[in-house]
């Protein structure tokens, strides 16, 4: 008697959690998980109040590279059968931390590379922040600087803007 | 508004003591060419200014001139060959072109050119204009030699250079202009140009093996063992010489070719002709009674027996087709008198 009480109970038991699991009970909230996605937060500014001016390159996400936008980096490495990718990436990534702590403030937008053969032409858009003959004086500098670690002959070519040039306000 | 009041009468002021450099632009492409800003202070700032304390550069800024970009000042036949003579990236003031370049905004527009970091990052060919061309050309022709009169057709250039010898240079951006791919050479000749007879010709088609091509006649050498183009290309020359050479010689152990040995299917002293010789012997009438050997050069040199053994051969060398077929059988008919 006793043992077949103790097994209805633990039936009842089953029964009960199986209800809970398979049907909402009154007051019987289950946990659900899942497996891990998180969001993409990749060069994305999120879009917020509408008071924050964003330009084109920071407005369009990396997805829309080759629809909307274009390569920042240009160089040859990365075709098929050419070699050095890994290099001239390392070489685009050192080139502007560089800049951007030599021309610290006065950036309007990111740095364009180009590679002419042997040639690095580095385009800024640069806000007129300080005096031209600085301007002067730190480019040339950077150039000098960047040929000879670079052993390749280096040449900027900055275009002055009176503010960054605004495409939306997220 | 206070700022376009105070712009437009900077310029009166300062418009004349304007400089203007060169025909090319320099590399830093300010508005203008020496110390003058357009106007990013308001004009109540500096109002304000006034009465503080000057500290640093602050109490030296002047008032900045607003210039109006090159593109205003261009006439329409202008040289634009001095305006980009090489290739650089565009540069909104020096192009007089109201070009638009992105994405438009919602019931918007493309953005414009100032400032437009995408028209930047694409390759332009505005040095490439048809007339820059032209000039480029006009400089080049002193360097130029004409092309020999006499070379008039692929045909003699085959028999004069019958020698061809293929490189590539590979032209990356990197600092670096090496590139261990240049280093291979391809030689290419035509074993008909060459002097050798039937015996050198067979043994050079065997000494090289794969690299020769039957449909075309030509043998293909390729050397990328060296690590430089120079010495790639003395190895092939040097392995065309020994080749050439060494399939003029002969050597003892050539003697000993069988029949299992030959390239392509030889008629006399074969299976073939022997049985041919034997058919056509019993076929004749008996009581002639002849010399062996004469009986042979007769046989052999009838039309029917050529015949036959054109077509055997050609069977054998080219395989079996309808034309061969049918060759063979019109033979094997006409010297059997069927």
């Amino acid at each position: 008697m006793a043992a077949s009480l103790r097994h209805s109970t633990l039936f009842t038991t089953v029964c009960r959690q199986l209800n809970s699991t398979l049907w909402l009970n009154v007051g019987g909230r289950s946990i659900h998980s899942s497996a891990v996605c998180c969001k993409n937060r990749a060069a994305r500014i999120r879009v917020g109040k509408g008071d924050r001016p964003v330009t084109y390159e920071q407005a369009l996400h990396p997805h829309q590279i080759a629809h909307r936008k274009g390569w920042l980096s240009q160089h040859t490495s990365n075709l098929q059968g050419e070699d050095g990718a890994a290099d001239r990436t390392v070489e685009d990534l050192f080139i502007r931390r560089l800049i951007y702590g030599t021309f610290h403030g006065c950036l309007a937008d990111e740095l364009v590379i180009k590679r002419r053969g042997n040639l690095l032409v580095i385009c800024a858009l640069m806000l007129q922040k300080l005096p031209p003959h600085k301007y002067y004086f730190l480019v040339g500098y950077t150039e000098e600087l960047l040929s000879h670690f670079y052993k390749c002959p280096v040449k900027m070519e900055i275009q002055m803007l009176e503010e960054k040039s605004v495409y939306k306000y997220l | 508004m206070a700022i376009y009041q105070d712009s437009i009468r900077v310029q009166d002021c300062f418009g004349t003591l304007h400089k203007r450099a060169g025909p090319s632009p320099p590399a830093v492409s300010f508005p203008v060419g020496r110390a003058a800003y357009s106007l990013g202070l308001t004009a109540s700032n500096g109002v304000e200014r006034q009465g503080l304390p000057e500290r640093g550069n602050q109490g030296q800024r002047r008032q900045r001139r607003a210039v109006e970009p090159r593109t205003e000042r261009m006439t329409v036949d202008q040289d634009w060959t001095a305006v980009y003579p090489t290739a650089a990236s565009f540069k909104p003031n020096s192009v007089p072109l109201p070009v638009r370049m992105g994405y438009p905004v919602k019931r918007g527009v493309p953005p414009a050119k100032k400032g437009n970091l995408e028209l930047i990052k694409i390759p332009n060919f505005l040095h490439l204009t048809p007339e820059a061309i032209k000039k480029h050309c006009e400089a080049l022709k002193p360097f130029c030699t004409e092309w020999p009169a006499a070379l008039d057709s692929d045909a003699k250039c085959e028999e004069h250079f019958p020698i061809q010898v293929e490189s590539k240079a590979y032209v990356s951006a990197g600092p670096s202009l090496r590139n261990p791919n240049a280093r291979i050479i391809t030689l290419t000749v035509k074993l008909s140009s060459l002097n050798l007879d039937e015996h050198a010709r067979k043994k050079l088609i065997r000494l090289s093996g794969e690299r020769y091509n039957k449909d075309t006649d030509t043998l293909t050498i390729t050397t990328d063992s060296c690590p430089m183009k120079q010495q790639n290309y003395d190895y092939a020359m040097y392995l065309l010489t020994v080749l050439y050479h060494e399939s003029w010689k002969t050597e003892a152990w050539e003697k000993e070719k069988t029949r299992a040995d030959m390239e392509e299917y030889v008629w006399e002293d074969s299976p073939s002709q022997k049985n041919i010789l034997e058919t056509l012997l019993r076929m004749r009438p008996l009581g002639e009674k002849e010399e062996e050997g004469e009986v042979r050069e007769e046989l052999l040199g009838r039309v029917e027996v050529q015949e036959y053994k054109d077509s055997v051969t050609k069977l054998k060398n080219e395989g079996e087709t309808e034309t061969n077929m049918q060759q063979y059988k019109e033979a094997v008919k006409k010297l059997l008198n069927i």
